[in-house]
C-alpha cells in the first residue's frame, strides 16, 4: 500500500518535470523563430522629412517617442529580440504603420495628411500617443507637457501650410 | 531527445490551434461577404437602388442617411449608436457605384472616400470612447461637406457651426433640422451653435 502511493508520487514528479523541461525546450525553440526586422537606412522620398520641414527639435521627440512604431526604421532595444516579447512588438510595428507612417507620408493625399496630422494633434493632447503597452518598457518615450507643445504646435503649422498651399 | 521531442509536440499544438483559429475567421469573413451580398441583391429587385446610367445624378443619399444617424446619435452622447452608424457607413461606402461617376467626379469622390472610410471605420471601432469617436466626426463632417457640396445631398441640409469645440477652434456638422442639437458638445450645451449655410 505505502509502496503503491510512492510510486504513484514519483510518476506525478516525473510528469511535472516533464512539462517544465518541455516548457523550457519551447521557450528555447521560440527564440530561433525572430520576426523580420523594421530597419531601412536609406530616407524615403516620401519620408516627411523631404516634404514638409521637420525642425531639428521636432525630429527628435519624433525619433524617440514615435518612430519605432509609425517608421520604416525602429530601434530595437537588445530585449526585443527575447521572445514572445519580439511577436509583439512587431504586431504594434505592424498596426502602428498601417495608421501612420512618416517615413511615407507623402504617399497620402492631402485630405488624408490633414487628417493624420489632425490625429496626431488629437492623440498626443489626449495622452493616447505614445500607447501605453509601449511607454511601459520604454519609459523615455513619455512625452512631457513641453514636448507635447513642440510636437502640436508643429503638426498645426505643417496643416497651415497645407491648406495655405491648396 | 525525449523533451526535445515534448517540446515539439506543444509547439506543433500552439500553432495548429492559431492555424483552426484564422480559418474560422476567414470563413465568418466569407460568410459575411456573401450575406453582404444577398442584401445588396435583395436591394436591387426591390428596386431601392435606382437603375443606373452614366446619365443619371449620382446619388450619395444612402451615406448621408448614415451620416446624420451618426450625428443624432452624437447628440444625444450615444456612442455605442454612433459606432453602430459608423460600421453602416463603412457598408454604404462599399456599396456605393462609382459606375455612374465621372472621371473628374471619380477624382474627388476617391480622394474624400479614401479619408471618410478610415474616420467612419474608426467610429464604429471605438465605441465607448465617445471623446475619440468626435475627434474623427470632426473630420468625417468635412469630407461629407465636400461630397454633399459636390453631388448633392438629396435632401435639404444644414451646415451648422460649434464655436465652442476643438478648445475653442470650432467644428462644424451638417444637420437635417434647422433647430441645432450639436453632436460635438452633446447634452452638456446641447443648443450651442449657429446654421452657416443652408445646402439644397
Amino acid at each position: 500500500m505505502w509502496y503503491g502511493e510512492r510510486r504513484i508520487k514519483v510518476k506525478s514528479m516525473n510528469l511535472k518535470k516533464k512539462i517544465l523541461l518541455g516548457l523550457i525546450t519551447c521557450f528555447v525553440l521560440m527564440q530561433f523563430i525572430q520576426p523580420a526586422r523594421n530597419e531601412s537606412d536609406k530616407v524615403m522620398p516620401t519620408d516627411i522629412q523631404m516634404i514638409y520641414a521637420v525642425p531639428d527639435k521636432v525630429l527628435k521627440v519624433l525619433q524617440i517617442s514615435c518612430y519605432d512604431c509609425h517608421s520604416n526604421n525602429t530601434h530595437y532595444p537588445w530585449h526585443s529580440f527575447i521572445q514572445p516579447g519580439a511577436w509583439l512588438m512587431a504586431s504594434h510595428i505592424k498596426n502602428g504603420k498601417a495608421m501612420l507612417n512618416f517615413s511615407q507620408f507623402g504617399e497620402l493625399s492631402n485630405r488624408k495628411q490633414l487628417s493624420k496630422l489632425q490625429g496626431i494633434i488629437n492623440q498626443v493632447k489626449d495622452g493616447e500617443m505614445p500607447i501605453l503597452s509601449y511607454t511601459l518598457i520604454h519609459r523615455n518615450a513619455v512625452l512631457k507637457p513641453a514636448q507635447k507643445a513642440i510636437l502640436i504646435n508643429w503638426a498645426a503649422l505643417v496643416k497651415d501650410s497645407i491648406t495655405a498651399k491648396n | 531527445m525525449k523533451y526535445l521531442i515534448f517540446g515539439l509536440a506543444i509547439l506543433a499544438l500552439g500553432f495548429t490551434a492559431c492555424n483552426s483559429n484564422s480559418d474560422k475567421k476567414t470563413e465568418e469573413a466569407h460568410k459575411m461577404s456573401q450575406q453582404e451580398m444577398k442584401d445588396m441583391n435583395m436591394h436591387d429587385s426591390m428596386g431601392v437602388t435606382p437603375a443606373k446610367t452614366s446619365s443619371e445624378s449620382v446619388n450619395i443619399s444612402s451615406i448621408v442617411t448614415n451620416y446624420l444617424h451618426m450625428k443624432n446619435a452624437f447628440a444625444k452622447d450615444d456612442s455605442k449608436e454612433a459606432g453602430a452608424s459608423g460600421e453602416e457607413m463603412v457598408k454604404a461606402f462599399t456599396g456605393f457605384n462609382k459606375a455612374a461617376l465621372t472621371p473628374d467626379q471619380a477624382k474627388i469622390y476617391n480622394d474624400v472616400e479614401d479619408d471618410a472610410r478610415e474616420h467612419a471605420e474608426h467610429i464604429g471601432s471605438n465605441a465607448g470612447n465617445i471623446k475619440h469617436q468626435r475627434e474623427h466626426f470632426d473630420m468625417l463632417s468635412k469630407d461629407i461637406y465636400q461630397l454633399v457640396k459636390t453631388f448633392g445631398g438629396g435632401q435639404k441640409l444644414y451646415y451648422d457651426h460649434c464655436p465652442m469645440y476643438n478648445d475653442g477652434k470650432g467644428a462644424n456638422w451638417l444637420s437635417e433640422t434647422k433647430e441645432i442639437a450639436n453632436p460635438y458638445l452633446g447634452k452638456a450645451m446641447p443648443n450651442c451653435g449657429t446654421v452657416k449655410e443652408e445646402l439644397k
